[in-house]
């Protein structure tokens, strides 16, 4: 009876707790910005630096009223986008070759394994003097983020398929042309999806770099010309915007993910 | 018309005659950085169509090497292997195998996994699920017939294994410690399973483990290997009736052939211990 009493004790407790912690979480970002509006109008502060978030709504309202926002929104999509797509393909086409044919990987790895550490941004002068401010440049630099990280996480989980089910696909008359497509690509999948992942947060990282070295639409082209206007709440809504774009990416990703390796 | 008659039977005694399986003088030795490792050394066997035969050994005899060699997936350092009469250079799909692991396709319901062997061999996916859904039927699985691999306790996954095996109706099935990775009970259950099937496939069938009571209770004949390098000590002729479960093992002439196998075994323990004392 004593441990039953005790049992039933604790359970309304820990369901309190979790209710407590829900709606703790749920106050956080109003606690927050309630915080940062009294912190700004509270003349501690330069107003003008730090302005508070109602002045952050008004410019962002005023951003989207005067349609520059779906402009730099479309330009800042498409170039991640497409970065991340060409750069994805790219990446797992050769992280295929070279996780599967020791020879292309003895001529490839050394390459990238030396290119790889070299952070995109370092590219940025290159870039300008190879492309000038044109589109191809800004793609070039999300392609070269996104690659490298998508072909190492390809390469690695094509040489981990599991040997047993591979000898398993011979012992059944699979032949070796088609073992690719039937067991080494699906073998390989859930590494390739870790890698397109991480390539999404790579890919916004990039476009950052890629549209302050010069761009004439963008998100953060827009926090860029606001920052020479001292238009700070402008700022702050372009990074509060960029952060909500790249937030959900990653939840599309993640909830794309679940679907591409099924079988978990 | 009679003579033609005589020699067609001829033919057909010829074919029973000739084993499904021929080890000749099989050796298999390993490049180590210690130099080369004669895992198994001049064996040779003959299985007969439909027999059912045991390797018994120590881990580490080269048993499930010999298996792996039968099967096309390593190559011999010298000898033959012949199967229906014809050379193994590489795995072949009238030569079916389960592995200890079931190593089945996680991203394959067990129809599609079943299914697998029959599409490569350029059936049409109807005529595949049809083959996968007799062998889920046979081995009772059914109602799992769309579930993923993950989804199934180890039982039921070398169950699957088993079948996807069989779905290519090979005439030789080697199979590999496939209960080694199972618990007791679930183990019994599939070696019953397992006599009940082999009384339904004509397949010869090779089967390896180091557990000398599966031996028994499984196999027609039982070829006992010593390790290092691996050979065979004995052959014992298993003439216990069929069909046969795993309640044989309370039967006295069970206990008989088990204490004639465990005679060999201990006394080339023995002799192993010897050896390695007076080095």
């Amino acid at each position: 009876m004593a441990v039953r009493t005790d049992g039933r004790a604790r359970r309304p407790d820990s369901v309190r707790l979790r209710r407590v912690n829900i709606l703790v979480g749920a106050l956080s970002l109003p606690l927050f910005v309630c915080l940062w509006e009294l912190v700004s109008r509270s003349g501690a502060v330069n107003m003008v630096l730090f302005p508070p978030p109602t002045v952050v709504a008004t410019a962002v309202l005023e951003w989207i009223r005067s349609g520059q926002f779906f402009g730099d929104l479309l330009a800042s999509l498409f170039r991640v986008t497409t970065g991340f797509i060409m750069g994805g393909a790219l990446g797992i086409l050769l992280g295929v070759l070279t996780g599967q044919f020791p020879v292309i990987s003895s001529l490839l790895s050394p390459l990238f394994h030396i290119l790889r550490p070299i952070p995109p941004i370092a590219f940025v002068p290159i870039v300008i003097l190879w492309f000038g401010l044109s589109e191809a440049g800004k793609l070039f630099l999300v392609v070269w983020g996104v690659f490298f990280t998508v072909w190492l996480s390809t390469h690695i989980g094509v040489q981990k398929v599991d040997r047993g089910l591979i000898r398993a696909a011979l012992m059944l008359g699979t032949p070796r042309r088609q073992m690719l497509q039937e067991i080494v690509l699906l073998g390989a999948l859930p590494y390739i999806v870790v890698g397109l992942r991480t390539a999404v947060s790579i890919s916004f990282y990039t476009l950052v770099a890629a549209e302050l070295a010069g761009a004439f639409a963008g998100i953060v082209y827009r926090i860029e010309i606001a920052q020479q206007n001292l238009q700070t709440g402008q700022v702050m809504g372009g990074l509060a915007a960029l952060g909500l774009i790249s937030f959900v990416a990653d939840r599309l990703f993640a909830a794309l993910a679940e679907r591409l390796v099924w079988w978990r | 018309m009679k003579l033609a008659l005589a020699s067609s039977s001829a033919s057909v005694e010829e074919a029973r005659k000739q084993p499904a399986i021929q080890v000749s003088n099989l050796s298999i030795v390993f490049d180590t950085n210690r130099g080369q490792n004669i895992a198994v050394d001049r064996v040779s066997f003959d299985v007969a169509p439909g027999e059912f035969v045991c390797i018994v050994g120590p881990s580490g005899c080269g048993k499930s090497t010999v298996l792996n060699t039968i099967a096309g997936l390593e190559v011999p350092f010298e000898g033959d292997i012949l199967v229906e009469g014809a050379p193994v250079y590489s795995p072949r799909p009238d030569v079916g195998m389960v592995f200890q692991q079931p190593h089945l396709f996680p991203w394959k319901s067990v129809r599609r996994n079943i299914a697998h062997g029959p599409r490569m061999l350029g059936r049409s996916r109807a005529e595949a699920n049809a083959i996968a859904d007799d062998l889920i039927a046979m081995v009772g699985l059914t109602r799992f017939a769309d579930a993923y691999p993950n989804t199934l306790s180890g039982g039921m996954q070398q169950r699957v294994a088993i079948a996807r095996a069989l779905a290519n109706q090979p005439r030789v099935l080697l199979m590999d410690e496939p209960f080694g990775a199972l618990d007791a009970q679930t183990r019994a259950v599939m070696q019953d399973n397992l006599l009940a099937l082999r009384d339904r496939i004509k397949a010869t069938i090779v089967f390896v483990t180091h557990d000398i009571d599966e031996a028994i209770v499984l196999a027609d004949r039982v070829l006992i290997m010593s390790a290092g390098p691996g050979r065979i000590l004995r052959e014992v002729a298993v003439k216990l009736p069929r069909p046969r479960s795993s309640s044989v093992m309370l039967e006295p002439a069970y206990l008989a052939l088990k204490k004639d196998c465990l005679d060999v075994i201990r006394a080339e323990g023995l002799r192993a211990f010897n050896r390695s004392e007076a080095n």
